[in-house]
């Protein structure tokens, strides 16, 4: 028996019971930190540990909708699944997940992992833990800071994958050419799933699009529909790389204000897909986790069903309710994100009050440059629908000049650093609704408040809204 | 009078933010009821400079920067006149990067730039990451610039005027305590962060320049700065303390 292994277990298990304990943080990360130190090999134990195989989810957006709506689906058909729900998506968070599945002679008895990896750490998490499933999501601006730019990250992953067995199946998103680039360029086994492009569906943010240039002979693309940021039906002129006939595609797109319904069909038949949870963008992430859940011989009705009762994630747009007004909570890391968010609220019937935290955090990305990137300028076009923004958190100045400079009158901006006075500023607005937005590290602390303050509502199984009792 | 601001390839170098110094430039006229219009150029484009007051060129990822070399260097020669002429420029980044002489790789090749001013760049092993100050005399006034850069490149003046000394943070090269360069009423620098939005005193420089150029004598009237101060402020603090 390896005595490093244990003691690494241990350690890691030590520190996820007293992280519960004394309530700091979700322990996610921390602990599996704690054992790579102590023995940095330790992922190799688990590499087989999935009997019927690993299945890993990476890409900009997306990532923990996608692998938390692919391991419902598992654990709904029946499999158990090792995921790394709390969005710890780096090597350490991966090693978490498989120790608190695990024993402490590390054992664990599993049909699948289900794992969502970080663009910049998927080089070296597969390095350790090789995926029979890989699905990418799609490839957007983020953090540059921290990983270079776009093109680097693309190519990183893309020579990790090179790496695997050539028999590693991929699930592609057809509408982002940054992603449908990965089946030509590895030659592996590939499925791809797509929204049928349509003019009613398309978007009108022009900014921040990635892929303006044909990757394989630099051509600039023509686009025929552009759906959102650079997802759309792309073709390149000169060399014919053109966004592929899905697999999976949704069409008959219904956006209502509790959910999402679609027709999905392959060539075998049809079905209809219903979220309870609003946006394009999880009707991409739902559209994955389907054609990753066929792939994997799940029958379709059952991953259908489990997809139904998706609760979202936190801050991946949670509700709450603050007596009748209606309060939503919104993750926010990069400019597709943000401008889909941005969406959301211009889309809300009501008149609102908004407030938007941003840290720059290792974890947030310490160059907030992007904020820059994202079109603050729909806000200040419809002052009908907003009563005021209250900018919080480290950047709160940044945050409330970007307005500035988008339009917004001074006399609708606040400062306020404070998180709770913040949230009790928005909450107490005159507003019928509020819109809290918040990056990454600002989000737990934005959380936990709003749910001191706010009943959280949850989906039940008839997809009608109730506050949790 | 309008002033006419030309924002080279949005669509190709639109990284970090950058089109948040073309907006700090026009809001801060408009605010002052000056007339301004920006016209955006993209690749083989018309571009007539004499018509400009103000030129922004921004920074790319490596093969959008290469796309926007060869498109720039088919018209140097306008580029060169207008620059001796006074016309006020902003370049950041890769933008500023060239309009050096050359660009060394790490193989020892020199792909050449504009040659619009005497300083040369070589590839480092590093990236130079993170917030930073520098200071800068405007007007002989002593002004703390904020901003973030990340570059590769390093950057060294032969001699010339640098945007400013560096308070904290890596400027040009990491060695000499330089940051950007200043060439007529060029301004090179690699802080983005946007540059403009939150260093007011830079972007009032700017306009007042391309007024004067124009003939247009006036007093800049007086905005209130108080956000703009706060966001700058902030970082003045965390990293001077």
């Amino acid at each position: 028996m390896n005595l490093r292994l244990i003691l690494a277990v241990l350690a890691a298990k030590t520190a996820m019971f007293l992280s519960r304990f004394f309530g700091r943080g979700r322990g996610s990360s921390l602990p599996g930190m704690l054992a790579l130190r102590i023995y940095p090999g330790i992922l190799k134990h688990y590499r087989h540990q999935a009997r019927r195989g690993v299945i890993m989810v990476t890409g900009t957006n997306g990532k923990t909708t996608t692998s938390n709506m692919l391991s419902g689906i598992l654990v709904r058909a029946g499999y158990t699944v090792v995921t790394n729900r709390e969005g710890a998506n780096l090597l350490t968070g991966v090693t978490t997940a498989f120790i608190r599945a695990g024993s402490v002679t590390a054992r664990v008895r599993s049909d699948y992992a289900v794992l969502e990896v970080d663009e910049a750490a998927f080089p070296v998490v597969t390095r350790w833990i090789k995926p029979n499933l890989v699905v990418i999501t799609n490839f957007f601006r983020d953090q540059l800071d921290r990983y270079g730019e776009l093109d680097t990250t693309i190519g990183k992953v893309l020579e990790a994958i090179q790496k695997l067995p050539s028999s590693t199946r991929l699930i592609l998103n057809a509408d982002d050419p940054l992603v449908v680039r990965f089946a030509g360029e590895t030659g592996y086994p590939s499925r791809f799933y797509g929204v049928r492009p349509v003019p009613e569906l398309a978007g009108d943010a022009a900014y921040s699009r990635e892929a303006k240039f044909c990757p394989h002979c630099g051509a600039e693309f023509m686009y025929s529909i552009y759906l959102y940021s650079q997802l759309g039906d792309y073709k390149c002129p000169r060399c014919g790389f053109a966004r592929p006939r899905p697999d999976i595609e949704a069409s008959f797109v219904q956006v209502g204000l509790n959910g999402i319904t679609a027709r999905v069909d392959d060539d075998e038949g049809d079905w209809k897909i219903e979220l309870p949870v609003q946006g394009m963008y999880n009707l991409y992430n739902a559209l994955a986790a389907f054609t990753a859940s066929l792939v994997l011989g799940v029958d379709p009705e059952a991953a259908l069903a489990g997809l139904k009762m998706y609760s979202p994630a936190i801050g991946r747009m949670e509700l709450f309710a603050y007596g009748d007004k209606k309060v939503t909570l919104t993750l926010v890391k990069n400019p597709t994100g943000f401008n889909q968010a941005l969406a959301g609220l211009i889309a809300g019937k009501s008149r609102q009050d908004v407030m938007i935290a941003i840290n720059d955090n290792d974890a947030d990305g310490r160059d907030i440059s992007w904020l820059w990137d994202v079109d603050f300028e729909i806000l200040a076009q419809r002052p009908d629908k907003f009563n005021f923004f209250i900018c919080t958190g480290k950047r709160a100045e940044e945050m409330a000049l970007r307005l500035k400079y988008a339009g917004v009158p001074v006399s609708a901006l606040h400062i306020e650093r404070d998180y709770q006075r913040a949230i009790d500023g928005v909450l107490n607005g005159r507003g019928a609704a509020a819109g809290l937005l918040a990056t990454y590290t600002a989000l737990w602390p934005v959380e936990k408040i709003l749910a001191q303050r706010a009943e959280r509502v949850v989906y039940n199984d008839s997809n009608r809204v109730s506050p949790v009792s | 009078m309008t002033l006419t601001v030309c924002h080279l390839y949005p669509d190709l170098l639109n990284l970090y933010g950058d089109r948040g110094n073309v907006l700090a430039f026009v809001q801060r006229c408009r605010w002052r009821g000056l007339p301004v219009r920006v016209e955006e150029v993209n690749l083989g484009g018309t571009i007539n400079f004499a018509e400009y007051d103000f030129l922004f060129i921004g920074g790319g990822s490596d093969r959008e920067q290469a796309l926007m070399a060869a498109d720039l260097g088919a018209r140097v020669d306008g580029l060169k006149a207008v620059v001796e002429d006074g016309l006020v420029v902003l370049a950041i980044c890769g933008g500023y990067q060239l309009l050096g002489r050359f660009y060394r790789t790490p193989d020892g090749r020199e792909i050449p730039g504009l040659g619009l001013m005497d300083f040369y760049t070589e590839t480092g092993d590093k990236r130079l990451i993170g917030n930073a100050v520098i200071e800068t005399g405007l007007n002989g006034k002593q002004v703390k610039l904020v901003g973030f850069e990340n570059h590769g490149g390093r950057t060294y003046l032969n001699g010339l005027e640098p945007l400013g000394r560096v308070l904290k943070g890596h400027g040009n090269n990491g060695l000499d305590g330089l940051e950007g360069a200043r060439y007529k009423n060029v301004f090179c620098s690699y802080l983005h962060g946007p540059l403009l939005p939150k260093n007011p005193a830079l972007t009032d420089h700017l306009i007042a320049l391309a007024l004067q150029r124009k003939q247009e004598h006036m007093q800049l009237a007086v905005l209130d700065d108080t956000i703009e101060e706060m966001a700058r402020e902030v970082m003045v603090k965390r990293l001077l303390g």
